[in-house]
């Protein structure tokens, strides 16, 4: 939107912080300014934007898509084939096993009921429930030694999603959108695509900025149309009128910012109203998958039931990095891969809503030149265990939760490609080989993205916060495509 | 095992060793760690991991399966330190010791494990509390420190004036200047009444330079109705108040529900006594001391206090859920919504193990649940549906049956009436026939239909006509007809008088019920492990006695939840004062003397001003316990007179404003934001109470005001509200699965089970409703037909009344030169493509109304 009449603004931002362009104001104000004079703090309080930072070194990835499938999906049955299981099936599991739900537990091993083969060049084992994913092989790293050891949802999508498993803590989205900015005007920086079912577990957490500033926060795309609301100006406003209205509400605001310095809520509300109008024609524009070919809609499966909306997400998702947005997040609906029973019923149902949308997403983004610079995620927030749970009967039969050792996969922004990384032990239960813990993966999302974990600082009060939060970690350079 | 734990923990606190400060002792240094990471399996579980107990460092010397864990004096040959230091322990996400604590353990190790004092000989299962534990401060009695002295005594307006500048004075900052008047009023008026002044009140306020104005002022803002509206909903945030039961996707409707709100909405007005608001909350129905019927209306009001414990989610009577699990879990959510709404503790945290940071054992919270379980027994459950009570009185019943008898008889003249009307018909329909067949059609028409000869039959079809009825009489004479729907209707007026039958959504002990409470194994119901008996907290109790009863011989129910509610409201307990005087100062002041309101353990944040608090807390108790009493102590403060505006020193020094050098700007909350946009555009509707306000989905899905009128599951047309959707945002419907779209981007709670605070976010959302949703924009268009109706039709004018209605003021100059020319623009330009029903000067207003609405000066109290 144009904006002939902006010298308020302008005036603004050139004395608080335009000239800035560091990684993350906060750390640039610690750097330089109190490098200088360290007996003497900062006069100004830190300004908060989302305009482009310079990383710490040339990154791989600009952008990422994750596809966060809540609940935790059964690696033993997906992507973790162990065919010596089969022998000891419904005898009892040698070992010992912490259960989530001690009332269903059983200690007989449930070897998978479904058949495992190998894919690609890469020769990747993938079950027969995910016949499309098994399509993407060669392009995908499967990680089998994800572990994050708290065993339950809440504290292990915190530690996937915010480094820690307490409450309270910045997202990964908010964290690269405070380190990086984005390299969208008209959108915002990070995107939450919620299914219409419930949310996933810990709801609205799963975009939290946390203690960060409130402009890092995710903003959520609702699953229906209108998918943002009040996107629209009042007929009578459109045009000249409208941003009239903008440009007098902006000089009101920057005259009572003056009379409050220091309000970074004020500053954050300015931001937004920029943003929303900026918004009213870019989102329309981006979040309407008609505009793609048939081809590309079929690809996502748009015209099949069982992945229409999974998949029109996945496409929404594509649009959205296309057009320079940071992080988006496809949820899937609230606790979709628990199959704590009825797993042979359950677990087909879930791979059939997302495994074509996903494979899809990565053979478009490779068909676009996006692939190399955007990551995919896929995968939850732990796996399944190895023994039954709920022994009732075949088909109620399901596996409790285990963090100890799970699946994830990921692709593009400098990841390998038709690799496969670490290994659970023999029987599924803990991750043995070159296992990842999350504090792990988030070190080496953030190092290809170009940033070091331990140098992504914010301030808060007077203590140092960062992702990763000093817990003993390292960048996977076993996940990494030399370059 | 309760008693013996307790021993031991009471022979701890007798002993008292002064340490030494420099070396590392095990019980303040070594054991929190140890607790946090290790006694989970190594003290607490029922079998230790590898035999090891890391409980006392007597056991540690003991050792397990490994031998000696520590070996006092040399950390290098300590077992315990290789483990952790080689990172095999804790295992993986069971915990972490940072570096700083092994260092600490290795010194304390190193300087020979010393404790504070001898350790007991005896140890139980699960957590010792320990001196240590008990010393922390929020289990401290409440002392009413004295008032300290300040460099700029003419400052002090209150005593809480001279605990804050003290602490200010001590860093060389001081208060910041007065706030302005008409701020001031503004603040206040939000504050209390949840909207803005009026411009009326805002003149009167700045002409009256009286001392007493301010005071004046305070006194008749706490005497509005709006008062209880605006600090109820604080109230019905921390209870987790809703209209629908939540849990499953139907999110049922719960139809009684708005008593409770209306009965908090009453008690805060009455400034009801906050020992009595919470007694009656968690014991209303055992303070009636009978079962409910025949209810004084003081009664009534009592029983549905209780609502409090009936506000958790709950998908019970939802179907599809394990019963067991589903009431289990609205017992814990209820747990949890007493605790940290009343205790300010995180009891929940010890469901399934001892809570791993207060001194909370997992039979603590047992001992609680025992206190609700002869009300809230989850083998003998009451669904919502079950536990409404009626409220109908013999006095009712008799009256209905007078009115029914009153009824009848009406219908009784009717049926006379009606027969004599048909039996006319007949005969002069009859006497249309010819005379030889007469006699024989009324014998025909007289005889009963089955016995009909086949010749009657034919008769009576030959002349249709004789076949009059009830149904067709109106046919044949409309007069008799219209006579007779009088009368039916007249009696079904007369049973319009019967008394409706009132419900109140209550929490009734059955008499006579005292089930027994069993710890769960690791929280799970089907595992019930040892009786526990009702207690509060361990950590509080003084005497070797629970003040809870596990049956009052006095009362038909087991008056364990009144004892609960006399235990915590007795002036005494430490936790339930300071919880909610610091509730209070929070939405004063935008954050708490304790910032984590919920949670006064050792994972909540610490008081900023430990002294003023128990001042303030002790000043509640010694009031006898009045709301409004603390809220003028605060607002007659200079502290809360502060202007906004700190310096650059103050700014410097104390950035976070903890010190409160000044007033804390805040974000109008979802509710004030909504209710004043309808103040302002003057269409709210100030009806209080009574059942809610129903929510819809439009037609593109959004949540708002309206009565549901589907049409094969899409909306049909829209029923009139006729003024209910302008009421208070309190009076909305409160459905779990349906938040008012409005409220909602603006960071209305979800209540999963409660909300302890608000957060308040700033996304691009919200500035896209201000600046093109539907509410927003005829907010604006009604605020500018008032503004034109009051202020004539000069642009000054109008803008001076819209500033003084949204702004509390009068537009500066250049104010006033930019937003004339602003309309005389967007006039000019709305002009040019404007229909011939549209006044482009009334758009132009409205446009400049809605800038206004979504500026910052409109949506912070400063």
């Amino acid at each position: 939107m144009n904006r002939p009449n902006r010298s308020t603004r302008r005036h603004f931002l050139a004395s608080h912080a335009a000239s800035l362009t560091g990684l993350a104001m906060a750390s640039v104000i610690r750097d330089e300014g109190l490098r200088a004079a360290p007996s003497k703090p900062a006069l100004e309080t830190p300004t908060f934007d989302t305009r482009p930072k310079e990383p710490h070194h040339e990154p791989r990835a600009r952008a990422m898509i994750s596809l966060w499938m809540q609940g935790g999906p059964s690696h033993h049955d997906l992507f973790d084939p162990k065919p010596e299981m089969a022998k000891y099936d419904g005898q009892p599991f040698p070992g010992e096993i912490k259960y989530d739900n001690a009332a269903q537990a059983s200690s007989k091993v449930f070897a998978s009921p479904w058949r495992f083969a190998k894919h690609g060049k890469c020769g990747t084992e993938i079950s027969e429930l995910l016949p499309h994913t098994a399509g993407i092989v060669d392009d995908i790293t499967l990680i089998r030694s994800m572990h994050t050891g708290v065993n339950n949802h809440g504290q292990s999508i915190r530690a996937l999603q915010t480094g820690r498993i307490l409450a309270g803590r910045a997202t990964v989205g908010s964290w690269l959108v405070y380190g990086l900015g984005t390299e969208s005007r008209d959108l915002p920086a990070f995107m939450a695509l919620v299914d219409p079912g419930q949310l996933p577990v810990l709801g609205v957490e799963n975009w939290s900025n946390g203690w960060l500033p409130a402009i890092y926060q995710g903003t959520v795309v609702r699953p229906t149309e209108p998918r943002i609301l009040n996107l629209d100006a009042p007929a009578h406003l459109q045009g000249t009128p409208q941003r009239r209205s903008l440009d007098l509400l902006e000089s009101l605001n920057a005259r009572h910012l003056s009379d409050h310095p220091g309000e970074l809520d004020l500053q954050a509300r300015m931001a937004s109203y920029d943003l929303a109008a900026r918004m009213q024609s870019a989102a329309k524009e981006a979040l309407d998958v008609s505009r793609e070919t048939k081809a590309t809609q079929s690809m996502y499966g748009l015209d099949e039931s069982a992945t229409r909306d999974y998949g029109t997400r996945c496409l929404i998702a594509r649009r959205l990095v296309e057009r320079g947005v940071r992080f988006v997040q496809v949820y899937t609906a609230n606790q979709l891969w628990d199959s704590h029973g009825s797993i042979r019923s359950r677990l087909p149902a879930a791979c059939t809503k997302v495994d074509k949308p996903a494979a899809a997403l990565v053979r478009d983004l490779e068909a676009r030149g996006l692939l190399d610079s955007t990551v995919v995620h896929w995968g939850g927030e732990m796996g399944r265990l190895p023994v039954v749970q709920n022994d009732t009967g075949p088909k109620k039969i399901g596996r409790d939760h285990n963090t100890y050792g799970f699946s994830s996969w990921v692709a593009g922004g400098g990841f390998k490609r038709g690799h496969v990384h670490g290994a659970t032990d023999e029987w599924g239960h803990k991750a043995v080989e070159d296992p990842v813990g999350h504090a792990d993966y988030h070190a080496t999302l953030l190092h290809l993205f170009g940033v070091e974990h331990d140098r992504l600082v914010y301030e808060r009060g007077s203590r140092e916060m960062t992702l990763t939060d000093g817990q003993d970690c390292r960048v996977v350079e076993g996940l990494i495509e030399s370059v | 095992m309760r008693d013996s734990l307790l021993a031991v923990a009471l022979t701890a606190v007798a002993v008292v060793v002064r340490a030494d400060e420099a070396k590392p002792v095990f019980e303040r240094d070594v054991r929190p760690v140890l607790r946090a990471a290790c006694f989970h399996c190594h003290g607490e579980d029922e079998e230790l991991a590898g035999g090891l107990d890391l409980r006392l460092r007597r056991l540690m010397v003991t050792g397990g399966e490994s031998g000696s864990a520590i070996d006092p004096g040399d950390p290098d040959s300590s077992y315990l330190l290789d483990r952790i230091r080689s990172g095999e322990m804790p295992p993986e996400g069971a915990g972490h010791v940072s570096e700083e604590d092994v260092a600490t353990i290795e010194r304390w190790i190193a300087a020979g494990a010393p404790t504070l004092r001898p350790e007991p000989e005896k140890i139980g299962r699960g957590l010792l509390i320990t001196a240590e534990d008990r010393s922390w401060w929020s289990f401290q009695p409440v002392e009413r420190p004295a008032v300290p002295r300040v460099q700029r005594p003419e400052l002090v307006a209150t005593p809480i004036d001279a605990f804050l500048l003290a602490k200010l004075e001590a860093e060389g900052l001081s208060f910041s200047s007065p706030a302005e008047r008409r701020t001031l009023i503004r603040r206040l008026s939000f504050s209390l009444r949840g909207l803005p002044p009026s411009p009326e009140e805002v003149a009167a306020f700045e002409a009256d330079t009286s001392p007493a104005a301010w005071e004046r002022l305070v006194d008749r803002f706490l005497a509005s109705p709006a008062y209880g509206e605006r600090w109820g909903r604080h109230w019905l945030d921390v209870a987790g108040y809703a209209d629908s039961e939540g849990v499953v996707e139907a999110d049922v409707q719960r139809k009684w529900a708005w008593k409770y709100r209306d009965w908090v909405v009453n008690a805060l007005n009455d400034d009801m006594p906050y020992d009595q608001f919470v007694r009656e909350q968690l014991a209303g129905d055992e303070l009636l001391g009978r079962p409910p019927s025949e209810l004084t209306e003081d009664e009534v009001a009592r029983l549905t206090a209780t609502g409090f414990l009936r506000t958790a989610p709950d998908g019970t009577a939802s179907g599809g859920l394990d019963p067991g699990v589903a009431r289990n879990q609205v017992v814990a959510d209820t747990i949890e919504i007493v605790g940290s709404s009343l205790l300010g503790m995180t009891v929940q945290c010890a469901q399934c193990h001892e809570h791993r940071y207060d001194p909370i054992p997992q039979a603590d919270y047992y001992a609680l649940r025992a206190v609700f379980e002869p009300a809230l027994d989850w083998k003998a459950w009451k669904t919502p549906p079950q536990r409404l009570v009626s409220l109908e009185t013999e006095a009712d019943r008799s009256r209905a049956a007078e009115i029914e008898a009153e009824a009848k008889q009406i219908e009784a003249k009717r049926s006379e009436q009606q027969a004599k009307a048909i039996e006319a018909v007949f005969q002069r329909e009859l006497a249309k026939l010819p005379d030889d067949e007469r006699e024989a059609a009324s014998t025909a028409r007289k005889t009963e239909a089955k016995k009909r000869t086949d010749e009657q039959k034919a008769l009576l079809r030959k002349y249709p006509s004789l076949n009059v009825s009830a149904g067709s009489l109106y046919l044949y004479d409309k007069k008799a007809a219209d006579a007779l729907k009088k009368l039916a209707d007249q009696a079904a007026a007369v049973r319009r008088r019967k008394p409706r039958t009132q419900f109140v959504r209550a929490l009734v002990e059955p008499a006579g019920h005292a089930p027994s409470t069993f710890l769960f194994h690791r929280g799970d119901h089907e595992q019930p492990k040892e009786k526990v008996q009702p207690a509060g907290l361990t950590v509080l109790r003084t005497s070797d006695s629970s003040p809870i009863p596990a049956d009052d011989p006095s009362l038909d129910s087991t008056g364990r939840r009144l004892a609960f509610a006399n235990h915590l409201v007795s002036g005494r307990h430490p936790l339930v004062a300071r919880v909610v005087v610091n509730r209070l100062w929070r939405h004063h002041f935008g954050r708490g003397l304790v910032a984590t309101p919920g949670d006064f353990g050792r994972l909540g944040e610490r008081p900023t001003h430990p002294e003023l608090l128990d001042w303030f807390a002790d000043e509640l108790v010694r009031s006898g316990w009045s709301l409004k009493h603390l809220h003028r102590r605060i607002l007659l403060s200079s502290a809360y007179q502060q202007s906004s505006t700190r310096t650059v020193e103050q700014r410097t020094a104390d950035p976070e404003n903890t010190l409160l050098g000044g007033f804390r700007m805040q974000r109008l909350e979802a509710e004030v934001l909504r209710d004043s946009l309808l103040a302002l555009s003057g269409r709210i509707n100030r009806k209080p109470f009574g059942p809610p306000i129903p929510v819809m989905a439009d037609r593109v899905g959004q949540w708002v005001i309206g009565k549901e009128n589907l049409n094969a599951g899409r909306p049909g047309a829209v029923i009139p509200m006729k003024g209910e959707e302008f009421r208070r945002s309190i009076y909305v419907e409160a459905r779990r699965s349906r938040p008012l779209a409005v409220l909602e981007v603006f960071d209305l709670p979800r209540m999963e089970p409660h909300c302890n605070a608000r957060s308040s976010s700033t996304v691009a959302p919200q500035s896209l409703l201000l600046v093109n949703g539907p509410f927003v924009v005829e907010a604006s268009a009604a605020l500018a037909k008032r503004v034109t109706a009051e202020a004539g039709d000069a642009d000054a004018d109008r803008v001076r009344l819209a500033w003084r209605l949204v702004y509390s003021r009068d537009p500066r100059d250049e104010e006033l030169a930019v937003a004339t020319a602003f309309l005389a623009e967007q006039t000019a330009d709305l002009a040019t493509r404007a229909g011939e029903k549209d006044a482009p000067a009334t758009q132009a207003l409205a446009s400049l109304c809605q800038v206004l609405l979504g500026s910052n000066e409109f949506l912070y109290v400063d």
